[in-house]
């Protein structure tokens, strides 16, 4: 009954307006107790494939401040027994376990192709909530990891988790800026550029497949993309100035970004191809760092036309401009959360960036970071339950990612160089 | 000529380093080892979405240390370059009136020499977003152009980029380094 009972609250919670106590996707005070067992091997499998399952579920289910874990120590002998049909499962154990819920699952090798069946059960009713079988290779443990973990999110609050998704960022690890790829969870990172110059300001397709980038490879700020796959790149638009801050829209049919072409920056809309549709923004001031509303009919931005860079609200559709009505002086790099009801963006402060977000009519703003150092660059996670950041907060600039509601901060890119940019993609 | 302000030739000798480092950087040819990530499968029988990974290459990068003092010494006898960096204030465009003097000086430095070709850089310091740094360093690559054109320079001589706070002369966090990494420079085209 009390899992039924969180279960509801927490849907509550994350279906509710923002007008809530608690975090939309923090309930971190309420957190449902699992029992995570470890994968039983059936035949010979590699510990170590046990093992990164074991840790990349319960990583990504920490940090989603939904849940506590039983401590494994304390199980009994129904985790080490192979049951994958409720009436197969001893409750009894788990429930005096405190468990609410209990994740157990098989693995095995067939045709050298790894073979992952795991089922997660309602402790209290004795059912089973959800279950799924992966097929792969032994090396795409920690992806089907991820994607349990983002059924079980699904399961459990109808919303699917972000984890089995990935980011882009630049670094200078190798001497130069270039892009680079992440799991969430900071493993599997791989260099995608080789420009030898500075890559800057990832975006990605809708698809997830793409991303968009400005590089000063041929000598200017131009705008490219890079099929990730392939590794096929193209430049989009090398106009003469700032070809920058490209973003697709979220139907992936046009690119809004900053052109200087006239002498003057503005916002623009591009075809895919790099044609030009139309102007989007014409004053004498600076318009830059362009964030689609998920219906792609609104962009923010940002523009110094009342003095001071602040954040705007253009309607596709009206043309008409207002100011996002937020405090501070200096507001930035605004991004629209996908549900689309708040815009995450930094404050300059004192010399310093943290990271805000407030409701798209200025209303309930919220500070997430609180120093040290700089916060800056936030974009969302495909749910809207995280955010992901930059930060030189211990020293170099790293990349960050922390609930919706500041909490759970967790360093995810590696040691050396300095990391910023960072884009979140879509579910992979 | 006038003399130079030790400022102007610490200015100076951090920006011929700067593209002494540069220069190098490119010059090397990149020592290239292409690894192939296999391509995997993973095939979900209760969803129905299917991973692909393919082919990301790395490339290996060489590194090469300058020795400071050495290009320094380089500077110092090599010095007199008539084309000078002006500055700005946080946040701003506009030229001071030590920037429009230096900005006569180069527009006579031109005319001097006809035959050069300027491209001139805006730099931010590393406060502020750094797409609205890309941008304002334009603005002042494009303040510093309009000035020089109205001396009667040749528009078509003179291009302009922006760098925003990508490459500052000095890369530490302190009022004296933002100062200095607030600039246009102006350096001849090949």
């Amino acid at each position: 009954m009390r899992l039924l009972a969180l279960l509801s609250l927490v849907f509550l919670l994350l279906t509710a307006p923002a007008a809530a106590d608690i975090e939309i996707s923090a309930p971190g005070q309420q957190t449902i107790p699992l029992a995570s067992t470890k994968l039983l091997a059936q035949g010979m499998v590699p510990a170590q494939i046990v093992n990164d399952f074991d840790q990349t579920l319960n990583d990504d289910l920490l940090l989603s401040g939904l849940f506590s874990l039983v401590e494994p120590n304390s199980f009994l002998s129904d985790a080490r027994r192979i049951g994958l049909n409720s009436s197969k499962v001893d409750f009894g154990q788990w429930r005096l376990l405190g468990a609410e819920g209990v994740i157990k699952g098989v693995c095995r090798l067939e045709k050298g192709k790894l073979v992952v069946e795991v089922r997660l059960f309602d402790v209290t009713h004795r059912r089973l909530l959800t279950g799924r079988r992966y097929v792969g290779a032994q090396t795409d443990v920690r992806r089907m990891a991820h994607r349990f973990a983002d059924q079980i999110l699904k399961s459990l609050t109808g919303e699917e988790g972000p984890f089995n998704s990935r980011i882009a960022y630049i670094s200078n690890t190798s001497g130069h800026k270039e892009l680079y790829l992440i799991d969430v969870d900071g493993r599997n990172g791989v260099r995608l550029t080789n420009h030898r110059s500075i890559v800057l300001n990832p975006d990605f397709s809708p698809t997830s497949k793409e991303l968009l980038f400005t590089s000063y490879r041929a000598g200017n700020p131009d705008l490219y993309r890079k099929a990730i796959y392939s590794g096929q790149e193209a430049r989009v638009s090398a106009r003469p100035g700032l070809n920058i801050a490209g973003r697709f829209r979220p139907d992936g049919r046009e690119i809004a970004l900053t052109l200087s072409k006239e002498g003057n920056s503005d916002l623009h809309l591009l075809g895919t191809d790099g044609s030009h549709h139309r102007q989007v923004t014409k004053h004498w001031s600076i318009d830059v760092d362009p964030s689609w509303s998920p219906a792609g009919d609104k962009l923010a931005f940002v523009s110094d036309r009342q003095g001071n860079p602040q954040i705007f609200i253009f309607d596709i559709f009206t043309k008409q401009v207002k100011r996002l009505p937020t405090a501070g002086k200096y507001n930035a790099t605004p991004a629209w959360s996908p549900k689309g009801d708040r815009i995450a963006f930094s404050r300059l402060e004192k010399g310093r960036f943290d990271i805000f977000t407030v409701a798209v009519d200025g209303s309930d703003e919220r500070r997430l970071t609180f120093g040290p150092g700089n916060n800056e660059h936030p974009r969302w996670s495909p749910d809207g339950r995280f955010i992901v950041y930059s930060s030189d907060q211990s020293g170099a600039k790293a990349i960050y990612i922390m609930r919706a509601d500041g909490s759970g901060v967790t360093r995810i890119s590696p040691a050396g160089g300095d990391c910023n940019h960072p884009a979140w993609s879509g579910r992979w | 000529m006038k003399s130079f302000s030790k400022k102007a030739l610490l200015q100076l000798a951090l920006l011929l380093t700067a593209t002494l480092l540069l220069a190098s950087g490119c010059a090397k040819k990149p020592a290239a080892t292409t690894t192939a990530i296999p391509e995997t499968t993973v095939s979900e029988d209760m969803g129905q979405d299917m991973i692909q990974t393919e082919g990301l290459d790395e490339m290996d990068l060489s590194e090469t240390a300058i020795d400071e003092s050495a290009s320094e010494y380089g500077v110092t006898t090599a010095a007199v370059s008539a084309l000078q960096n002006i500055s700005f204030e946080f946040d701003q465009y506009t030229l001071s009136a030590e920037a429009q003097d230096l900005l006569v000086s180069n527009a006579a430095y031109m005319q001097a020499n006809p035959e050069l070709k300027i491209r001139i850089e805006g730099y931010c310091d590393e406060r502020g977003s750094d797409e609205y740094n890309l941008a304002l360093g334009q603005r002042r690559a494009l303040a510093a152009k309009s000035f020089m054109v109205s001396l009667g320079t040749d528009p078509q001589l003179l291009s302009v980029i922006s760098y925003g706070e990508e490459l500052p002369l000095d890369p530490t966090s302190s009022e004296e380094a933002y100062a200095l990494n607030r600039r246009a420079e102006f350096k001849a085209e090949r």
